[in-house]
């Protein structure tokens, strides 16, 4: 639950900050309302996306039902590395996103042609919409209609907290900046892409097509035991494991090591 | 999606069941276990035959066996559960995480 919560909620926020900015922007321009309903209409038709992709995946699943531990290690590898590339991607464009929106926009009223607005709001909505929906499969995983309608709550929450979120950063206050709440999402964000890599590569040893090594390697359970309400949340969220297998440790420590190495490397490639 | 696409080809030609080993059964039932204790051969690789015979969703869970399986109503599946080492393991259901903690003991 806490997972769905989480992801509905950063997702939204981001959606929220392109579609913010831009209706902020038209709040101040003489010509800027004009472009509503098609800001508007762009909202709409990245749901409408984003939706039909959730459709797709789940009759993509049901044609798969006899194997739906590889489809659902598959779709965890997929979730994991959407994750990661997010990240990279907000860092990169984070900071100048507002400058380079609002150059857009001024050429759309000035030529008084709004579709751009239309089909730069549909893609941002689109995208975190459909990432929504990855991740989600991705933890749900075989989740059947009754289960995903208990999950929806959650979901609605999320979208609640990220207006309420959204309205809160508008203010410009100083106790959430902007700035902050990237930095710490992002960290969540990376260690959920590492507990469903690590999801993933279980899977596979489950499936025996790696080998578990040392299983298990300790046993932790005595300081937190990811079988409780509340060790079931970290482990859920960071990865944690009270009895892992020397396999799981190693790919856990590999994707930080990739994560990192990744971010290094576009840094450098940035400066360059 | 190509790359998708040949991994889940791969995995599917390499998970392939051997048929020779024990099973057990387990009944989930909108939050009762049976058995709640399982007890089986140590290092030995068994098949966990899980169904859920209630009206409510059910999801079979251990993150120590590393295994999840969420059963609809009325629905059965199995999963196979490696060699284990002598001790106790537990698994859950994670819709009924309130009543239905059960135990594995491997002897």
């Amino acid at each position: 639950m806490g997972q769905v919560l989480f992801i509905v909620w950063r997702e939204s926020v981001e959606a929220l900050l392109v579609v913010g900015i831009l209706n902020a922007w038209m709040n101040q321009n003489p010509q800027g309302k004009a472009g509503k309903p098609y800001l508007w209409g762009g909202v709409a038709l990245g749901i409408a996306l984003a939706i039909l992709l959730a459709v797709a995946l789940f009759s993509a699943s049901t044609l798969m039902a006899g194997s739906q531990d590889v489809f659902q290690t598959v779709m965890e590898f997929m979730a994991s590395g959407l994750i990661v590339q997010m990240v990279l991607w907000m860092r990169e464009h984070g900071r100048t996103l507002k400058k380079e929106l609002e150059s857009g926009l001024a050429d759309n009223a000035s030529s008084a042609n709004w579709w751009g607005v239309t089909t730069l709001v549909a893609i941002a909505v689109a995208r975190e919409g459909s990432e929504t929906v990855v991740f989600l499969y991705g933890m749900l995983g075989s989740a059947d209609g009754q289960t995903l309608l208990n999950m929806s709550g959650a979901a609605l929450l999320g979208l609640g907290l990220a207006f309420l979120t959204f309205y809160v950063l508008q203010l410009g206050g100083k106790v959430l900046s902007w700035r902050l709440f990237f930095r710490l999402t992002e960290i969540m964000l990376l260690l959920l892409g590492a507990s469903l890599f690590l999801a993933a590569v279980e899977k596979l040893i489950s499936m025996e097509i790696l080998p578990a090594l040392i299983d298990p390697l300790w046993d932790s359970s005595a300081l937190l035991d990811d079988m409780t309400p509340a060790g079931g949340v970290v482990a859920s969220l960071t990865g944690y494991r009270a009895h892992p297998a020397l396999m799981s440790l190693l790919a856990y420590l590999s994707f930080w090591a990739g994560v990192f190495g990744l971010f290094f490397w576009r840094k450098r490639r940035q400066a360059a | 999606m190509k790359v998708a696409m040949f991994l889940a080809a791969a995995l599917l030609s390499m998970s392939a069941l051997a048929d020779d080993m024990p099973t057990y059964k387990l009944e989930l039932k909108d939050g009762v276990l049976k058995p709640a204790r399982l007890q089986v051969p140590v290092n030995t690789k068994f098949r966990l035959e899980v169904s859920n015979t209630g009206k409510t969703p059910a999801e079979f869970e251990s993150t120590q066996l590393r295994k999840e399986k969420v059963l609809a109503p009325g629905g059965t599946s199995s999963v196979v559960i490696l060699p284990l080492a002598a001790g106790e393991y537990k698994f859950f259901d994670d819709f009924h995480m309130a009543t239905a903690q059960g135990v594995i003991v491997a002897k």
